[in-house]
Order: C-alpha cells, then sequence, then structure tokens
C-alpha cells in the first residue's frame, strides 16, 4: 500500500503546526513559573516590555482589563493566587521575532513566595494512606469499589501472594513540538492548531478563556505525532489571549525543553497487589493505588478511577476488593498518554501473576488461561464483558512460547504477558458524506496525526461501505465551524467510532436514493460516466436522482453519527469515587526473548512476537504499522523512558538526551500475528488498535528478565542499573 | 543575549580576539558550546571561530599521530590506518553523538569543553596524549594530565588555544562504556586502557568520575604484564572500582559506577590484550 | 579584522549572509528567512536528527550550527535533493515500505540516508547504515519500516 502521504512527507511539504506563518504574524512566549509552589506575589512585566521587538505582554492584571472572563475561578489563563508547578504560565508576551520573545519572557520578574512543594506521592504518603485520607486536601480523587467476600477469600487461601511495584513518569515525545497559531477579528476568536481534537480544543479554550464556544473556530494541521498530548487544549488559550492583546495573529510553539517540562503526561505510581489463592485457582484480589496526579484539578482526574481496573485485569475473581488515591503534586497536571498509565499497570499485574505461577509451579500462559475473561463473563464492577481475544492470544503465544523455547540461549530469558484495554472511547462523533454524480465525499474534522487512521483508514471504511473504489473517495478535513462534531484521533477510536458513524450515513443514503429510484435495495457502483446506483429498477447515474438544489449545491449529504454503546457498571459494587465502563474489550499479548547482561543489568530484547485482537482488520498494513509502532514505545516504557523529579519538583532530564527514546539500534525483529473472531462495534467488527500494542510490552520485558535471572524487577523502568540491583540483591 | 562572531583568518588574529574580550571564547563544532550558551552554562558575547584555522589536519608523522584540533570527529574516525593503530581511540570518537553531530563537533572541542563525562578524555589520558597549544607567547606542549585541571576546566592561558593532540604511533587499546540506551547517550562510566610503546604497564583512566577523568596508577601497578592473568586483572579492577571519586547523579549512583569500572575494566583488557576475560 | 564569511550556498542559489545576525542557526536561517520548511525543528539540541542538512554533502544537524561560521560551502536541505538519483532511490524504498507516519522525522531521515549512502558507498552494510542513522529518532513507526527501507538501499551487508 502507498500511503496517501508519503509524496509530500518524504518530501518536507505537508505544513505542521511549527511550520504555521500568517502575515504580520507575531512570536509569543509563556513566562514560566520559577517555583514549584506558592503564593504569587508580583509578576512585573517591564521588563519584558522594554525589550526590542515586543508587542504585548500579558499577565492576570492585564487579563482582568483585556479578557476578565478568562480569569474564571476553576481554571483561570494565569494563576492568580498559587503557582501549581514549576513552568506553569503565569504571563505571556509576544514579539516581532522568536528569539525577542523568549528573551522578553526571560526578562519578566516573577515573585513568588516559595513554599515546599509535594515532589513525591511517597513524600506525602510515606504510609499507605488510611481511610481517614480520602478527605485530605492533596487528594483530588478516591476510588473504592469490589464485589465478593474478600476477607474470606483470603482467610480461606492456600497462598498469598502479595508485592509492591513502582513506576515513574514517561512522556509521549511526539517528535514535533506543540505548535499553533491564533487570529483574532470581528468576533471570531480562530487558531489553527497541531491538535488531535479540534473540537475538544474549542470546547476547553472557551472555557478557559470564558467565551461562548461558539465564538471559537478551531482548524487542524498535519500533525507531527500526537500519542495523547496533543488531546486537549493548550498552547491555544494563550495564543488566542496574545492575538487579543497584540491585535495581531500569534504563533506559538514551544521548545523541546518546554515541551518536557510543561507536557501533561503520565506520573509515578506505587501499586500494591494481594492474591489470595486457594490451590491453583485465584479466589481473592486486593488492589491498591498511590497514584501522582500532578497538579490535576479536583474532579477532573480521569486516571485514578480508570487505572484501577487494568490492575484487576482482565481475569475471573470472585471476591476483589480495589482502592486508590489520586494524589496532588506540584508537577505538571496528568494527561493522556497511548493508553495513559495502562503499561505501567500491565507490569505490575502481569508481572505479579507471573510470579504467582511460578510459585505455584504453573506454567505462567497456561496460568492466565485459567482466568482469563471469556465473552458474558463480568467484570469487577459487574459489566457485562464483550467478545474479547484474550484467550485466542494467550493460546497463539503459548504455541509460539513452546517454538522459541528450545532456542532460548544460556543466559537469555522468555516472557508473555497479557494487556487488557478498552477501544473505541470517546465522547462520541459525527461524519457527513456528499454525494454528487463523480465522487463521494467525506467531511470530518479530524486530521492525519501519523497512523494513518484519517486519510487512509477512515476513506477504506467509506470505500467498503460503499462499494466504490477508493479513488472515488474524497476526504475533506474543515474546521469547526463548517465539520461535523467529533470528539477526536485518540483513545483508539478514529476508525471504531468514526467509521461506524460513516457505515450508518452511507445506509441514510442509500435509503434516500432507494427512495427516489423507486425502491430498494439499492447500491452504488462506478459507471461509465461517474456514478451509478444500481438497484431492483436498474442502473442510473447518481445525478439523475439529484434535486436541482443538490446537483448545484454539492450533491446528496447524508450525516451519521456514533456514540458508543458500553454496557453499564453496577452501581451497587462502586463505594466511592468515579469509575468509567469499558467499550470494546481489546487484548493484546507480547512475547519476547531478551538477554540479561549478568554484570551490567543491560537487557537486550533480541527478538518478540505480538499477538493482537483485532476485531477485523480493515487495512493489514496500517493495523501492522501501529503494532510495530506502539511495540516499540513500549520497549522504551520497558527499558528505559522515565521522568526524574528532584525533591524541589524540578524535572531532571528535559532533553531527548536525557529522556531516551528507542533508537534504530534498540529494535529486535518482531513478529505480528493479527487475531479476528472477537468482534468489536467498530465498522465490520473492527476494533481500535492504536493503543493496545504498547500494553503488554513491559511486562513482557520483565518477565523475560525475570525468566532470565530468576530476579524480579519491581521498578519500572527496567534500567540496567535498576536490573543490576537485582541481580546483587541477597 | 547579544552575540558576535569574529571569524579571524590566522592563528594570530585568532589570538588577538580572544584577548580583546574577557568573556571571548573559541567555538569550533559548536555542537556543544550552543547548548552550553543558550542554558546559561557558559556566558560569552563573543565567540572566535576557528574555522578559519590550518587546524583540521589527521596524519601519520615521524612521531606517530598528529590530530589537530579543528578536526571533525568524524574525520578523525575515517582516517585510513588510524582504527588499526589506536583501536580504543577510535572506538570512543565512534561512540560520541551521531554521524552527522561528529561531522562537525570537534577533538579540539571535546577538550577544550573538558565535560567529567567526556568519552574521548579517557581514551587521551591513557594514550598518554601530548597536546599542543599556541598563545601569545608562542607554541608549546603538555600532557593533557597536566592540563586537565577539574570539571570543564583546561588549564589554558588567556588566549591560548588548543592547536592539536599527538599521540604514539600505535598502541594496543581499547574504550569499554555503559549507557542506558547504547546509541545516542551519555557514558555513565567508561573505562581507558592503553599499553604506550616502551611503557612497563597498561595505562588506566575512567570517564564519569568526580572531578574529572582520570587515570588510576594503582590499578596500573597490577598490570604489568603484557597479557594480565585473571588473578591480576581482578586485582586491577578491584583496585580501579575503589580509587576514584564517583558521582551520584540522574544518570547513575556513585555504587554502581564502581561495579561498571570492575566489569568494563575486565572487559577493555580481554578487548585490547586478546586475555582471558574473567 | 572578522574574515567576511561570503554568501553561502543554499540549493545552489547563493544566499547573502552580511544581514544575517551571528547568533542565528542555520536552521532558522533555511526556515524563517528562505522558507524552506521541509528542514524540521525538533530539540534544537542535537539529540533527533529532524533538522539534518547536507554540507558539502555531509551529514550535519542545522540546529548546532551558526549560519556565518559556516564554510562558504554548499547547503542542500530536503528541498534541494528533488532530482538527486540517491533521494529518487531513498524515497522510492520508504514508500515501498510506508516507513513513515507521522512525517516530522521522515525529511531528516531522507537527509540522513541520502549523505549516508554518498559518503560511505553504496556497498555499505545495512548493520553499518542502521548504526550511522541512530541519531535520527522515530516515534511512530517504532523503525521497523524503515529498517526494511535502509535493506532496500544497503548493498553488501548482511
Amino acid at each position: 500500500m502507498t500511503r496517501p502521504d508519503a509524496a509530500g512527507k518524504l518530501r518536507g511539504a505537508v505544513t505542521f503546526g511549527t511550520d504555521l506563518e500568517r502575515p504580520g504574524m507575531l512570536w509569543g512566549a509563556l513566562v514560566p513559573s520559577p517555583a514549584a509552589a506558592g503564593r504569587l506575589r508580583a509578576v512585573d512585566l517591564g521588563p519584558a516590555r522594554r525589550t526590542p521587538g515586543v508587542v504585548a505582554a500579558i499577565g492576570a492584571e492585564e487579563l482582568r482589563q483585556l479578557l476578565p472572563s478568562a480569569l474564571g475561578r476553576e481554571r483561570p489563563l494565569f494563576p492568580v493566587e498559587e503557582v501549581a508547578y514549576r513552568g506553569q504560565p503565569v504571563a505571556a508576551v509576544a514579539a516581532s521575532t522568536r528569539a525577542a520573545a523568549r528573551a522578553a519572557a526571560r526578562a519578566a520578574r516573577v515573585t513568588i513566595e516559595e513554599r515546599r512543594p509535594v515532589a513525591d506521592v511517597e513524600d506525602r504518603y510515606p504510609e499507605w494512606p488510611g481511610p481517614g485520607a480520602a478527605s485530605d486536601p492533596g487528594v483530588i480523587a478516591h476510588v473504592r469499589a469490589g464485589h465478593g467476600n474478600v476477607a474470606s477469600a483470603f482467610a480461606r487461601a492456600t497462598l498469598v501472594h502479595s508485592e509492591t511495584y513502582r513506576t515513574s513518569g514517561v512522556c509521549q515525545v511526539a517528535l514535533e513540538p506543540h505548535a499553533c497559531v491564533a487570529e483574532v477579528s470581528d468576533g471570531v476568536w480562530r487558531v489553527t492548531s497541531s491538535t488531535q481534537t479540534p473540537f475538544g480544543v474549542r470546547d476547553d479554550t472557551a472555557e478557559i478563556l470564558g467565551l461562548p464556544a461558539e465564538t471559537i473556530v478551531v482548524d487542524g494541521t498535519w500533525v507531527g505525532g500526537g500519542f495523547g498530548g496533543k488531546g486537549a487544549a493548550f498552547l491555544e488559550p494563550y495564543a488566542l489571549a496574545l492575538a487579543r492583546a497584540s491585535g495581531r495573529p500569534v504563533e506559538l510553539a514551544l521548545s523541546y525543553r518546554e515541551e518536557f517540562r510543561l507536557g501533561r503526561s503520565t506520573l509515578a505510581a506505587v501499586i500494591r497487589l494481594d492474591t489470595a489463592v486457594i490451590d491453583r485457582t485465584i479466589v481473592g484480589r486486593r488492589v491498591r493505588l498511590l497514584l501522582d496526579t500532578g497538579s490535576s484539578l479536583p474532579g477532573r482526574d480521569f486516571a485514578t478511577g480508570y487505572s484501577i481496573g487494568f490492575l484487576v485485569g482482565p481475569y475471573r475473581c470472585g471476591a476483589v476488593e480495589v482502592e486508590g488515591f489520586g494524589v496532588r503534586t506540584n508537577k505538571p497536571p496528568f494527561g493522556p498518554h497511548r493508553a495513559p498509565f495502562a503499561p505501567q499497570c500491565v507490569f505490575a499485574l502481569e508481572s505479579h501473576l507471573d510470579g504467582l505461577a511460578r510459585r505455584l509451579g504453573v506454567d505462567p500462559l497456561e496460568f492466565r488461561l485459567a482466568h482469563v475473561w471469556r465473552e458474558g463473563d463480568e467484570t469487577f464492577l459487574g459489566q457485562k464483558v464483550g467478545p474479547f481475544g484474550g484467550e485466542r492470544a494467550l493460546r497463539a503465544a503459548a504455541e509460539r512460547a513452546r517454538a522459541w523455547r528450545p532456542s532460548v540461549a544460556e543466559g537469555h530469558g522468555l516472557g508473555a504477558a497479557l494487556g487488557f484495554w478498552s477501544t473505541g472511547t470517546g465522547a462520541g462523533g459525527e461524519v457527513r458524506l456528499r454525494l454528487d454524480g463523480r465522487a463521494l465525499r467525506l467531511e470530518q474534522v479530524e486530521r492525519e496525526i501519523g497512523s494513518g487512521s484519517v486519510i487512509a483508514g477512515l476513506t477504506a471504511v467509506a470505500a467498503r461501505a460503499t462499494g466504490l473504489p477508493a479513488r472515488l473517495v474524497r476526504l475533506v478535513a474543515s474546521d469547526t465551524a463548517t465539520a461535523p462534531v467529533d470528539s477526536g484521533v485518540f483513545g483508539s477510536r478514529t476508525v471504531a467510532a468514526l467509521g461506524r458513524a460513516i457505515v450508518q450515513a452511507n445506509e441514510k443514503l442509500l435509503a434516500t436514493l432507494a427512495r427516489r429510484a423507486g425502491g430498494g435495495p439499492v447500491r452504488l457502483e462506478e459507471g461509465a460516466d461517474g456514478i451509478d446506483v444500481v438497484g431492483p429498477a436498474g442502473r442510473r447515474p447518481v445525478a439523475e436522482l439529484l434535486t436541482p438544489e443538490e446537483r448545484d449545491g454539492g450533491g446528496l449529504v447524508a450525516e451519521g453519527r456514533h456514540y458508543g454503546n458500553a454496557p453499564p457498571i453496577d452501581p451497587s459494587r462502586v463505594e466511592d469515587g468515579t469509575f468509567y465502563p469499558y467499550t470494546d474489550f481489546t487484548a493484546s499479548v507480547d512475547l519476547a526473548e531478551v538477554e540479561v547482561d549478568p554484570e551490567t543489568g543491560s537487557v537486550r530484547v533480541v527478538r518478540a512476537a505480538a499477538f493482537q485482537d483485532v476485531g477485523a482488520v480493515i487495512s493489514e498494513p496500517l493495523v501492522r504499522a501501529q503494532v510495530e509502532g506502539g511495540f516499540v514505545m513500549g520497549l522504551g516504557e520497558a527499558l528505559t523512558e522515565e521522568t526524574l523529579w528532584s525533591p524541589d519538583a524540578t524535572l531532571l532530564n528535559p532533553s531527548l538526551l536525557d529522556y531516551r527514546i528507542p533508537t534504530l539500534l534498540d529494535v529486535p525483529p518482531l513478529e505480528i500475528t493479527l487475531l479476528e473472531g472477537a468482534p468489536g462495534a467498530g465498522p465490520f467488527g473492527a476494533k481500535g488498535v492504536g493503543e493496545p500494542p504498547i500494553l503488554a510490552v513491559p511486562a513482557a520485558v520483565a518477565n523475560a528478565v525475570a525468566d532470565a535471572t530468576g530476579r524480579r524487577v519491581r521498578d519500572l523502568p527496567l534500567t540496567p542499573e535498576r536490573v543490576s540491583r537485582a541481580l546483587i540483591r541477597p | 543575549m547579544p552575540l558576535t562572531l569574529e571569524r579571524p583568518d590566522g592563528v594570530d588574529a585568532a589570538i588577538a580576539a580572544l584577548l580583546s574580550a574577557p568573556d571571548a571564547v573559541p567555538i569550533a563544532g559548536g555542537t556543544d558550546l550552543l547548548l552550553d550558551l543558550e542554558a546559561g552554562r557558559v556566558r560569552s558575547e563573543h565567540l572566535v571561530s576557528l574555522a578559519g584555522l590550518p587546524w583540521a589536519r589527521v596524519e601519520r608523522t615521524g612521531e606517530g599521530w598528529s590530530i589537530g584540533s579543528t578536526a571533525p570527529l568524524r574525520r578523525v574516525e575515517r582516517s585510513e590506518g588510524l582504527a588499526a593503530d589506536h583501536p580504543g581511540f577510535v572506538e570512543a570518537v565512534r561512540s560520541v553523538g551521531s554521524a552527522a553531530l561528529r561531522h562537525r563537533a570537534t577533538l579540539g572541542g571535546n577538550l577544550g569543553r573538558a565535560s567529567p563525562a567526556s568519552d574521548l578524555l579517557p581514551i587521551l589520558l591513557a594514550l598518554d596524549a601530548d597536546v599542543t597549544l599556541v598563545g601569545p607567547a608562542g607554541p608549546r606542549r603538555a600532557k593533557l594530565d597536566e592540563l586537565l585541571r577539574g570539571s570543564r576546566d583546561l588549564a589554558l592561558g588567556r588566549g591560548e588555544l588548543i592547536e592539536g593532540v599527538a599521540l604514539p604511533p600505535r598502541a594496543p587499546s581499547a574504550y569499554a562504556w555503559q549507557r542506558v540506551r547504547p546509541a545516542n547517550d551519555i557514558s555513565q562510566v567508561g573505562v581507558a586502557i592503553a599499553r604506550p610503546p616502551g611503557a612497563d604497564r597498561w595505562a588506566v583512566a575512567l570517564g564519569g568520575v568526580l572531578p574529572r577523568p582520570c587515570r588510576v596508577p594503582a590499578a596500573e601497578e597490577a598490570l604489568t604484564a603484557p597479557t594480565p592473568s585473571e588473578e591480576e586483572v581482578r586485582r586491577a579492577a578491584r583496585i580501579a572500582s575503589t580509587a576514584a571519586r564517583f558521582a551520584s547523579d540522574r544518570r547513575a549512583t556513585a555504587e554502581y559506577r564502581r561495579r561498571l569500572v570492575d566489569v568494563l575494566l575486565r572487559r577493555a583488557l580481554a578487548r585490547a590484550s586478546g586475555g582471558a576475560r574473567p | 579584522m572578522s574574515a567576511d564569511p561570503g554568501p553561502l550556498e543554499v540549493n545552489g542559489r547563493p544566499v547573502e549572509r552580511a544581514s544575517i545576525p551571528d547568533d542565528e542557526r542555520l536552521l532558522d536561517t533555511l526556515r524563517w528567512r528562505l522558507g524552506l520548511k521541509g528542514t524540521k525543528e525538533g530539540c534544537r539540541s542535537g539529540d533527533c536528527g529532524a533538522c539534518t542538512v547536507l554540507l558539502a554533502g555531509e551529514t550535519v544537524l542545522s540546529c548546532l550550527a551558526l549560519t556565518r561560521d559556516l564554510p562558504a560551502l554548499p547547503v542542500t536541505t530536503i528541498e534541494g535533493i528533488e532530482e538527486d538519483p540517491v533521494a529518487i532511490a531513498v524515497r522510492e524504498a520508504f514508500t515501498a515500505e510506508a516507513a513513515l507516519q507521522c512525517g516530522y522525522c521522515t525529511p531528516g531521515f531522507v537527509v540522513a540516508t541520502v549523505g549516508l549512502l554518498k559518503e560511505l558507498g553504496p556497498d555499505v552494510g545495512v548493520d553499518r547504515l542502521r548504526e550511522e542513522l541512530a541519531g535520527n529518532l522515530c516515534r511512530c513507526t517504532g523503525y521497523a519500516a524503515i529498517d526494511r527501507a535502509i535493506r532496500r538501499l544497503a548493498r553488501g551487508g548482511p
């Protein structure tokens, strides 16, 4: 398959957010808080204004005159009293060059009455938080739920396996830094942005600036990688405020250092797992999570309640008790990241089960097979499990492991893990199909982030649904003022959710055409001169079935929508906090062979296999590309990637040198098996595939290290030093 | 930060330019200096470019190898015959950054920046390299070990420039390093060993230690045999791992660095001496 | 006393350097002065390779070079290798293997591959080429497709 964007991208000829330019444009820069915590005393923008080239400098004071609605109580654009993390924007400037803007931002004098920041959840809670901690001021989320008689299960157990795992924060590292350009005129606040969610940016920006959503128009660009990092408003409100203040278009782009310092991603966690077993069967589980949510706002944390389910995992158990605390620290807020925090949860759970199986003398894959969900089972929250490829993927992996085992060299180890994720999420979306005699136009808001889901996935669905050749399907992406609403390119949902909307729109289109053609069913076909409608009444060109208005006005229009259909959770199982139901139950199994250097602790993955539950394949090259990319991102989370924070909540490694994503030399040969047969709600039974391939990689690698060395590393990532420490542990 | 760049076309002009402003610093490839300037680790408004100086040679001379300070590292690593004569040195050069970085980064720049984590200083120390310098008082020659005063601190006189480096004709050598990520990373520890002609023992030098890369004479004493025994290697490794001051920082703890020195020294010796690897 | 650097040749066209500030990086000159935005700004610290261009045919990181400090040698960007036969072969290999996703690292990868193939010759082995390209980071593809494209291009190796 030739990607439709290959020619342009191989010539550097597509426009990303960082490439945007407007006549008379200024450059913006953000003034960072020099402290991680404290009371904001003064922001003196005088020196910034006196920097040559500066046109506008705004802080909370200036906003009070210019745009008081942007100082709303919950999410003010700039902090008014307290700063929440180091680098938090406390003001912004716009100047004629980027260098001038940065110089001005550096010149601003910010005075803060510093307080000792909370840098780490374990500083805040050296002992595990007790029952009363739920109402502590620093706890922004508390979740507690369960079912069955857990105490009795543990009392009856023949073996209890108890462990504590720790995981580090990770960053998305899209190579394109965040960038947007904003223009304000005639009451329209327009921003063009490298974003995964134009409508999300519109609504978020409206809330932050205190403006009606209709006055804000968001348009996308080619996105230089997202991975969740471009899944919400970030720079856009600042750029718009600067455009308003300066009366000129303003480009705002982060440096990569800022990208790390201000980025919203996964943060650290402590995970406690206790599992009660009778003979070889799990009878009781306790799952406890202490999650660093950064400076997320109370009531806006999704991570704690969503993640904890991935610590329970896709396994049957009659008695489960979960409790999680989302703890506020002085770091940027927790944010979305390719299956946010799930690879870390899967690492803990699958390491735990692997070790438990070994203690029981059971093959780890057989142990999982004995407990893994089958369709119709219930989750710990009483949700009915839909079609799930876990068993199928585990069996395929077990077979491959048996084939590999004899050739696993001395000093090497083999490990596997099962990841579970809910795909096809998001708040729903809509598309518009517009058919004229020559082509089918597919109108929607999203831009391509790299996976191909928009430029090739959606068009493939439209072609397959309508029966037309792909070259007659024209993708039209437009801004939020003209395109149908959608929640974004994230959550493994683009093809699954918008594809479903395309199928529905096509059905409407055909119903209208059938009526006009004198009865159905009808289908579309490429004819001698454009597109034909073929049905019981014969073959007719589409053009003949259009009204005069449609012929002149751009064709017959049909809209389709898909707003999810998650089975409900049982509210009686929830004791406290917010949990979220799963949509498509999706499995991903990885098998990895590692070589461990017994003296340095270095781990090299020498070969791997991925078994991906995909529901149905729509475009095999695109699906395989997601598995390849997700696997390697998972490899980084397994071995090298982590954010390092000082005791005063300063990020110590904000660079691509010290935050180590994999290079070309770190990648092993990867065998990929795509498993159909457990359909999702997407078109033709497809499930989303963007996130699941990352899930089980850290766990599979950790289990392989345990197999090679007999030692279990319970901290992620498995850096050489951590592995080395485990090897010399008495 | 207004910044001016002088482009002198000769050595005398370069020295004069360096003397003309108290904060003047020389720039060669700039791959490290520009980052330090941006981060404020180096404060200077006067850069003096060495691009116009005739110091980019990499050549065999009667005495050995002569490498000019503005020779890009890529030219060094691809010089005919150098890898055969100085395998450890070329290993170290190739471990620095990426190919594109090494097309600009220079040997003199790496020396001049004198980073404690430099991958080149340990092997140059082990080779007992001479550094040739030119300053207002004329040329001089000094041992690298004497010039290297501390972390990012080379004992150059005011207006003095690194002209080049002189290496012996050939020496068995090896450079072993450990990184979290094999490519594109800073070494947590680097261990260089070499046996220059006429030396009565293996030279051992460490990188990633405080305050600067250093030789370990006590360990060298155990390594007089051309192919040291297993026991001698173990003793040297043990001594090396306790002799230096190891940093604990975001890249590694001192304890891990100590362990690595022990491992890497054994491996470097095995490679360079063809001896057994204990 | 400062020697005039003389014009820089970018993609075959002379670029006057007299009015360019001393501290301007080649990356910014290319992108914002000359409008050659195919060269991408990633880390701006020499760690990602997105800004790779050719200087006298050799790969360099344009984020770490001062425009006025460069010798008067030809600079070639992704826009300047449209007709180059090696670049055509590289683009064909990357297209055949779909060795790109978001496309942000892609121009840097193409330029670096072209530069290294020319520097090291067509008989460079796959392993060597892979090693030399390790300074170019890609976050989307997991390098698998890039690796396959490299295998199509490098002869003489495994």
